[in-house]
């Protein structure tokens, strides 16, 4: 607790410094309302519920893209580690898909779904796919062929090979990228909701942007800075307790 | 080049560390220790005890807590070219090719151009390298590599030459090569050696004097003379003598063992 | 010969992928809106190209990213090293880095907007600070991770401290100061898409929120396979430079 105080110490200070930045002028409050002024407007954010409603928009949209990608990238990549033709047939289509910025998908969810949940969804799904994929694929090649060999001489059939022995040894590069994963997660949460405006965050961002009404803006960016920071960290704690073998 | 050398004096080192978690460990009790001009000395012992740190603080890459250690240069405070070290995993520079390797400390002796390369090329063909003089560290062998980390130590002609278990990550031939040419590189240097190593034959094959050590607290627990380094018999490995030096060290160091192992490490 | 058939096989499955969506497209089995044929979506590509109109719009979205990427690099490199030297600097950086790497950067462009008006200045900025934390993570990383017994080895053979930093410390962690900017890079281009699609006008992601709102489908279609192309060619060009710089380093030395 005294060392979580220690370690988080800075972002008080960081928090004191735009207070005076802001409250001495030295950036004016029209461009960077003041910290106590961007708490004052969070909370009327939670009072009315606005935050409420748009977080659980966004957030169950960008949680089913997710666990789909990560369903179906699992698969993927599964199928492309330990069966050869699907590894032919899959890698060139992942290979090309890779230099693409993901965000240059917004226009075509937005032609193919229109404004409702499903485009923001799928766009999530499409852009969490891949890291997927390959975090999958490459956590199954990575393993160390001895540790195969040794299981099926003590015994082990293929099939709990897979299942005994190389999932349990890819899973710290599975969660590495399933970490980034959950960053692209949010960043295409966000990006969509600012580009096809109906609800969620990333809408309340750049509406109160829009309106001018800035301490909410601030207030509404905080939230899904925290909200990131938490599920990254809930992601980690999880890795941690996953993989507490390790040294 | 002198075969005088110059010595070591250590005296009432003791040298402590905290753990990340745990408590105060106590790595060098009270250690003093008289290494003569041109001596090979070898500091053997279990793991734990302190061998690598006394090494590490004549080669005053770690602070002297209590106790002083003096060569003919004086006090030893902070690392210098006058106590060139090798280290086990090699600490070649890998974007550097070998030859690159060999001059960097010549260069920072002030020795350029062609007199640099040509001393380079001297110690890369004493350490039988030559042919390899572009080649990257990763693209050798690790007897290779460690044979270039011994040049590049050698050129800059260090009075002291400190060695950390540096055949310990080659295989058995290639180590038993090496302690061979490395007897015969201090034979004709006159070099003072200091060579830590937890290989009871090698420290006997090599050392004019061994420390055996004792771990937690790290103590040198008894000096044998060896001294079957100064001939340069092939067969010596197979003389009773040798044979015999190597089980009366051996039974010093499974007391120690032993004993580490009962303190549960 | 035999190299280049073998590759073609290796792209095969693109040539059935692109078959299939061309016979899907002409049996009309799919709206054309919904999914243009590829000869179409080739046909806008190649007008894009001849126009003149891939030119403009790719080069300026390469400018805004690569200024923002170079910016991201020149200070965020340094500031890791220093991070990683400097104890209180660290305590100070180290929670705003874990914050910052998982938070969604592009959530802050309304402030940048706001700040810095609505021209390329914002977009710049909004780059170099999605970019840069991934930059400051692998410079600090590759700093304290540089092998102790070298940084030894360079003091015993008569290195100052300072000849240490700039002989040992800095090629030592320049393989994780690239892996940095390499994950940097398409962080850089899509900061750099999604801004310019948010904030309309000229280059990649303006034309293409242009061609989505106008229910213009090869024209989104052809942004795509244009906006690929230009990251393909920046991921391409940092993976050469990389080759390059680091052809000293096991990974291009296989037997090590």
């Amino acid at each position: 607790m005294v060392r979580a105080a220690y370690t988080y110490f800075p972002l008080v200070l960081l928090a004191l410094l735009w207070e005076v930045i802001s409250r001495s002028g030295v950036i004016s409050q029209d461009m960077l309302p003041p910290f106590s002024v961007v708490m004052r407007a969070l909370w009327g954010l939670i009072q009315s519920g606005d935050l409420l409603s748009n977080g659980t928009a966004s957030l169950t949209r960008a949680a089913i893209g997710f666990v789909l990608a990560v369903g179906v990238g699992a698969l993927l990549g599964a199928g492309m580690a330990l069966i050869p033709w699907v590894y032919r047939g899959i890698d060139p289509i992942v290979q090309i898909f890779y230099p693409l910025p993901k965000s240059a998908l917004i226009p075509l969810v937005l032609v193919w779904f229109g404004l409702g949940d499903t485009s923001k969804t799928f766009l999530v799904f499409l852009g969490c796919l891949q890291p997927a994929i390959l975090a999958t694929y490459n956590g199954l090649r990575g393993v160390d062929v001895l540790l195969g060999w040794s299981a099926r001489s003590l015994g082990a059939t293929r099939f709990q090979v897979v299942r005994e022995v190389m999932f349990p040894a890819a899973l710290p590069q599975l969660l590495t990228g399933l970490r980034t994963a959950l960053a692209f997660m949010f960043l295409l949460m966000v990006s969509s909701e600012l580009v096809i405006a109906t609800n969620g965050l990333g809408y309340l961002i750049g509406n109160f942007g829009d309106q001018g009404s800035y301490p909410e803006m601030f207030a509404t960016i905080l939230v899904v800075t925290a909200l990131g920071f938490l599920a990254d960290r809930g992601f980690l704690a999880l890795s941690d307790h996953l993989l507490r073998w390790r040294p | 080049m002198s075969k005088s050398g110059f010595g070591i004096e250590i005296e009432g080192i003791t040298h402590g560390y905290v753990p990340r978690s745990g408590k105060p460990t106590v790595a060098l009790d009270n250690v003093s220790l008289s290494i003569a001009p041109g001596e090979f000395h070898a500091l053997l012992g279990p793991s734990g005890c302190g061998k690598s740190t006394l090494l590490f603080l004549i080669g005053g890459f770690q602070k002297i807590q209590q106790g002083t250690i003096r060569t003919a240069r004086g006090l030893v405070s902070e690392p210098g070219p006058d106590r060139g070290i090798v280290f086990q995993n090699f600490a070649l520079f890998p974007w550097k090719t070998v030859i690159e390797n060999v001059r960097y400390g010549l260069e920072k002796k002030g020795i350029k151009g062609s007199e640099a390369e040509q001393r380079a090329k001297h110690y890369i063909d004493l350490v039988h390298l030559s042919g390899f003089e572009k080649a990257f560290p990763t693209q050798l062998s690790g007897g290779m590599q460690q044979r270039a980390a011994i040049a590049r130590t050698l050129a800059i002609d260090p009075d002291i030459l400190l060695m950390d278990e540096p055949f310990g990550a080659l295989d058995a031939q290639t180590r038993r090569i090496m302690q061979e040419e490395l007897l015969t590189i201090w034979r004709g240097t006159g070099k003072t050696v200091v060579f830590v190593t937890h290989d009871v034959a090698e420290a006997v094959f090599l050392a004019d004097r061994i420390s055996v050590m004792s771990a937690r607290p790290g103590r040198i627990k008894r000096l044998v003379s060896a001294e079957f380094n100064r001939s340069a018999d092939p067969t010596i490995h197979k003389s009773p003598a040798f044979n015999d030096m190597v089980e009366q060290v051996w039974e010093m160091v499974r007391d120690e063992v032993d004993q580490a192992r009962a303190q549960g490490h | 010969m035999r190299e280049i058939l073998r590759w073609l096989a290796r792209l095969s499955p693109i040539f059935v992928l692109l078959l299939v969506w061309e016979a899907v497209a002409l049996a009309g089995l799919v709206k054309p809106f919904l999914l243009p044929a590829p000869h179409a979506v080739a046909g806008r590509v190649w007008h894009d190209l001849a126009s003149g109109q891939f030119a403009l719009n790719a080069s300026l979205t390469l400018y805004r990213a690569l200024v923002g990427f170079v910016l991201a690099c020149v200070i965020g490199v340094p500031a890791g090293i220093l991070i990683a030297s400097e104890r209180w600097v660290r305590w100070l950086a180290e929670p705003l880095i874990s914050v910052g790497f998982p938070m969604p950067k592009i959530a802050f462009l309304p402030v940048f907007m706001l700040w810095f008006g609505v021209y390329d200045l914002s977009k710049i900025v909004m780059v170099c600070f999605a970019a840069i934390f991934a930059v400051v993570a692998a410079a600090e990383a590759g700093t304290r991770g540089v092998d102790k017994f070298m940084l030894w080895s360079a003091r015993a053979m008569g290195a100052s401290r300072a000849d240490v930093f700039r002989e040992v410390v800095l090629p030592a962690a320049m393989p994780q100061f690239l892996t940095g900017m390499q994950i940097a890079l398409p962080v850089s281009l899509i900061t750099a898409v999604a801004a310019e699609m948010l904030m309309g006008g000229a280059g990649l992601g303006g034309a293409m929120l242009a061609a989505g709102n106008y229910a213009d489908s090869p024209g989104v279609f052809a942004g795509i396979v244009e906006t690929s192309v230009v990251g393909l060619v920046a991921v391409a060009g940092m993976t050469a430079l990389r080759r390059h710089l680091l052809r000293w380093h096991a990974e291009f030395n296989p037997r090590g």
